[in-house]
């Protein structure tokens, strides 16, 4: 029924190196996927896959109220009782300012002369793209102060399945957003499979053990990669105590190399940079995950 | 028994949705009467936040015995419908509504708790 597997690369804590491994994934995974990437606060997988954009379309997204001034009696009510100070007078006249707006819809509740409207936000733009590897890729670029939301994730990853079925792609590949929230949430929704791309600090193993949390609750069977795990043996000791205990698979243990930095300058990932290295242990991963997907026969 | 399901269209034939929260449809199904209802969800799948919830709210309007979905609901949902006692099943993703109510009937399918 659902031809196309969604693979989802996910962090918990932001930093750890889950958008240089899925770009990585990307390029291994070359005309085979579709790439979406979800990671939308701090979209920057564009940056290592120059993607050609070929349509954009407007995102709304919640809303935010609007002022009408031809009805507007400069009573100031609204202002009273706006919680976020969004509303000014201005040159005799009450104006909202949209970025202190948080959309809550008390004042035209309170507007006697119902001159406030709450109008669609328009929080940004998401795209079509074809990636420099000629793979569908779909993104999307939030307004100054707009946030991710589940809505949006859901929005990519729609836009995304749609085009890996019509072009008969087998893997969806998504870039998943930080943290444990609503993003996170409509990311794993439809998952398939999921890595986690985790650093040995204190905050990476916390992280880690909130992300396994959510994952248990999808019941989507997981895997880790370990990455700079030569900062801190104690803590990748911990990292493998817990992983093994929780059933998760054990994909790949990547040690620090500044040749993640240097690839990035030269807007390249470590697979194309190092292919003999560290990019010879991702594509072990990538292996591993396409035969725990049911993607490749295993190797004999 | 009722049963609903999250679905990606509105019949029985139609695949089911493996997510629970922003499901563009709930399908009930009356095990006596051996019809079928579909209910829009689209203002939960097109809500910003708290998809979940909103979808567990109104499948709880709908009454059911049973809830059918893939992936399965996340945690607040789940505790909504749990208080709710309605009892949650998981893992029908790759089906259509009637194959997941045929591995539902065959014991087939998981309950959480």
């Amino acid at each position: 029924m659902n031809p196309t597997k969604e693979l989802v690369v996910i962090s918990g804590k932001g930093g750890t190196g889950k958008t240089s491994i899925t770009a990585s994934f990307a390029i291994l995974g070359d005309q085979d996927i579709v790439l979406a990437d979800c990671d939308v606060d701090a979209a920057d997988m564009h940056l290592l896959m120059a993607p050609k954009i070929q349509s954009r379309e407007a995102f709304f997204s919640g809303v935010l109220a609007e002022i009408t001034p031809d009805l507007c009696t400069n009573c100031g009510l609204c202002v009273d009782v706006c919680h976020f100070d969004a509303i000014h007078e201005e040159q005799g006249k009450h104006i909202i300012d949209s970025l202190n707006c948080e959309g809550c819809g008390y004042c035209p509740r309170v507007c006697p002369e119902k001159a406030i409207r709450m109008l669609d936000a328009n929080v940004g733009d998401w795209y079509r793209s074809i990636t420099r590897l000629q793979a569908p890729m779909v993104h999307a670029r939030l307004r100054n102060g707009a946030d991710n939301s589940g809505k949006l994730v859901t929005k990519v990853k729609e836009e995304a399945n749609r085009l890996a079925a019509a072009a008969g792609k087998p893997l969806l590949l998504v870039d998943g957003p930080p943290g444990v929230g609503c993003p996170v949430v409509a990311a794993l929704a439809s998952a398939d499979y999921v890595v986690i791309v985790i650093e040995p600090t204190v905050s990476g193993i916390h992280d880690l053990k909130r992300v396994q949390e959510l994952i248990v609750k999808f019941r989507i069977r997981a895997g880790c990669i370990i990455n700079k795990f030569d900062i801190n043996p104690a803590v990748t000791a911990k990292i493998k105590e817990f992983i093994a205990t929780e059933g998760i698979d054990h994909l790949a243990d990547i040690p620090y190399d500044t040749a993640f930095t240097q690839a990035m300058t030269l807007g390249k990932t470590i697979v194309e940079y190092d292919p003999e290295g560290i990019g010879k242990q991702i594509q072990k991963s990538w292996h591993k995950i396409k035969q725990l997907l049911e993607l490749e026969s295993e190797e004999t | 028994m009722k049963i609903v399901f999250t679905s990606k269209d509105q019949t029985m034939d139609a695949s089911m949705d493996p997510r629970f929260g922003r499901a563009p449809f709930l399908i009930m199904y009356d095990d006596e009467s051996r019809k079928y209802t579909a209910h829009d969800n689209a203002e939960s799948a097109n809500s910003a936040h708290g998809a979940g919830p909103l979808t567990a709210k109104k499948v709880y309007d709908l009454h059911p015995d049973v809830i059918v979905t893939g992936n399965g609901p996340g945690e607040k949902a789940a505790e909504t419908l749990q208080l709710a006692e309605i009892t949650i099943f998981v893992g029908a993703s790759d089906m259509t509504v009637n194959e997941a109510l045929a591995a539902f009937k065959q014991g087939k399918l998981q309950e959480i708790e």
